[in-house]
C-alpha cells in the first residue's frame, strides 16, 4: 500500500514538474498582440510567430483538401454572363430558424454563397444584410466575435467599394475556417464549405435556358470541384452530419457523372508578356440533359437544407 | 483517491489540448502577418491550408484552377524551416513547375483550361541537434 502511495506521489511530482514548464512555455507562445519592442529579442519574436522546438521526430505527409471559395465561384458566374437573380437567394428570414449546429453550419455556407453573389453583383445593401445574417449564425456556432460590430460597420462604410467588400468577405471566412480548425470544429468547416459550394452551383443553374455556353461549361466543370469537396468531407473523422451531407450529395454526383472529362497532359509556357500560361489539361464534354439533371439535383439538396 | 490519481493525467491532457489549439492560433497569426500581404492584389481563397511541420515533412494540396484566370500560388513557411521547395503537378501527376531553381516562394500563372492540379511542398531535412517546427501555409489567390 505504501509502495503504491509512493509510486503515486512520484508520478504526481513527475507529471507536475513536466507539466508546469510546458504550461509556462506555451502560455508565452499564444496569439497575443505584438510584444513591446523593448522586451522582444529576435528569438522571442520568432517564437511568437510560428516556431518552437519540435514536439515530434517522425516526418509525415499532410494532405490538404480545398474547394473554391464562394467569392471565386461568384466571380466565375459574373464573368460567364449570368444576370443577378434576387429571387434565387435564400430568404434572410429563415436564418433564425436553424437550431442545430449542422443546419447552422450548412446554412452559414449557403448564406456565404449569397453574400458573395451579392457583393460581386454590387448589391450593396443586400451584401450588408447577408453579412449580418452570417453574423447571427456565427453567434449560434460560438464564433460570433469573428463578424464583430466593427466589421459590420467597416462593410457598411465600404459598401460602395466592391474590392473592399471582397477583402472583408474573404478575410472573414478565412478567419472562420482558421477558428473552426483551432476549436476542433472541422465538421462545421466542412459543412460550411459544402453549403457554399451547393449555393454557388444552385445560383449558376437557375436560368439555364438563357445561359451562355461559357456558363454551361463552367457548370459542367464543377464536377472537378465536387471531387475536391467530397475529398474534403471524407478527410474528416466521420460524423452523422458529414455522412448525411455526403449522402445528400449522392444524386448530384450521379448527375455530374454525365459530364465526361478526358485527361490530357498540361504544360507551362511563357506568353509574350512573360506570364506563365498552363495550357492543355482536361477536355470537358456534356449535354443539355446532363445540365438539367445537375440543376434539378442541386436544387433538391439545396432546398433540403435551406428550408 | 481516484480523483487525485487522475489529476496528473488531467493536467497533461489539458496542457496538450491547450498546446495544439495554441499552435494553430499561432499559425493563424503568422499567416496573417507574414503570408497574406504577399498575395498583394490577388483575391485570397478562404481555405485554411496551414499546418505545423518539421524538417522532412511534406504537404500536398489538390485544387481546381479555373480557366482564363490568373493565380498566385504562395508557399509560406517560418524561416526556421529553411527554404521550402514545391512542385505543381497536373491531374496525371506530371510536373509542370518546380520551385527548386527559382528562389521564389510564389508562382504566378494563368490557366488556359479549368483543371485540377496538385501542389506538393517539402520541408528540407536538417542536421541540427534540436529540430524546430514551424507554420507552413499554402495560399492561393486569384484575379482577372
Amino acid at each position: 500500500m505504501k509502495l503504491k502511495h509512493d509510486r503515486f506521489t512520484l508520478s504526481l511530482r513527475l507529471a507536475t514538474w513536466m507539466a508546469l514548464p510546458m504550461m509556462f512555455f506555451f502560455v508565452g507562445c499564444g496569439e497575443t498582440p505584438e510584444a513591446p519592442a523593448a522586451s522582444s529579442t529576435t528569438e522571442t519574436a520568432m517564437d511568437e510567430e510560428g516556431m518552437m522546438p519540435a514536439r515530434r521526430q517522425k516526418a509525415f505527409k499532410k494532405i490538404f483538401h480545398a474547394v473554391p471559395s464562394p467569392i471565386e465561384t461568384a466571380l466565375l458566374l459574373e464573368r460567364s454572363g449570368i444576370r443577378f437573380d434576387a429571387g434565387a437567394l435564400h430568404s434572410l428570414d429563415n436564418a433564425s430558424g436553424y437550431a442545430t449546429t449542422d443546419l447552422q453550419s450548412v446554412n452559414l455556407g449557403i448564406y456565404a454563397g449569397d453574400l458573395s453573389y451579392s457583393v460581386i453583383f454590387n448589391q450593396n445593401q443586400q451584401s450588408v444584410d447577408y453579412l449580418n445574417t452570417c453574423r447571427r449564425l456565427c453567434d449560434g456556432l460560438g464564433v460570433g466575435d469573428i463578424i464583430s460590430a466593427d466589421l459590420i460597420d467597416r462593410a457598411n462604410n465600404n459598401r460602395d467599394i466592391r474590392d473592399s467588400l471582397v477583402d472583408i468577405v474573404t478575410e472573414t471566412f478565412y478567419a472562420l475556417n482558421g477558428r473552426f480548425r483551432e476549436n476542433g470544429m472541422e465538421e462545421v468547416s466542412g459543412l460550411m464549405a459544402a453549403g457554399g459550394w451547393i449555393e454557388g452551383v444552385y445560383l449558376g443553374t437557375r436560368n439555364l435556358n438563357s445561359s451562355t455556353d461559357d456558363l454551361k461549361l463552367r457548370i459542367a466543370e464543377q464536377k472537378m470541384t465536387l471531387e475536391n469537396l467530397m475529398g474534403l468531407l471524407r478527410s474528416y473523422t466521420p460524423t452523422a452530419a458529414l455522412t448525411d451531407m455526403m449522402t445528400a450529395l449522392g444524386p448530384v454526383e450521379a448527375a455530374f457523372a454525365g459530364v465526361t472529362i478526358t485527361e490530357n497532359a498540361a504544360a507551362a509556357t511563357a506568353a509574350e508578356d512573360g506570364t506563365v500560361v498552363i495550357s492543355g489539361g482536361p477536355e470537358v464534354n456534356y449535354d443539355e440533359a446532363t445540365l438539367t439533371a445537375i440543376s434539378e439535383s442541386i436544387a433538391a439538396v439545396r432546398n433540403q437544407y435551406a428550408k | 483517491m481516484t480523483a487525485i490519481k487522475k489529476f496528473p493525467l488531467a493536467v497533461l491532457a489539458l496542457v496538450m489540448t491547450f498546446t495544439v489549439a495554441d499552435a494553430t492560433a499561432q499559425c493563424r497569426t503568422f499567416t496573417k502577418k507574414r503570408c497574406l500581404p504577399q498575395l498583394e492584389d490577388y483575391v485570397q481563397n478562404d481555405n485554411y491550408n496551414t499546418a505545423v511541420l518539421i524538417p522532412g515533412d511534406e504537404a500536398e494540396l489538390e485544387l481546381t484552377f479555373f480557366g482564363d484566370r490568373a493565380y498566385r500560388l504562395l508557399v509560406c513557411g517560418h524561416p526556421v524551416l529553411g527554404d521550402l521547395s514545391f512542385q505543381v503537378l497536373d491531374s496525371r501527376g506530371n510536373g509542370i513547375y518546380d520551385s527548386a531553381d527559382k528562389e521564389s516562394d510564389h508562382f504566378d500563372f494563368r490557366v488556359a483550361n479549368t483543371q485540377q492540379m496538385t501542389i506538393r511542398v517539402q520541408v528540407p531535412q536538417t542536421d541540427a541537434v534540436i529540430q524546430h517546427e514551424g507554420c507552413v501555409s499554402i495560399m492561393v489567390g486569384s484575379k482577372g
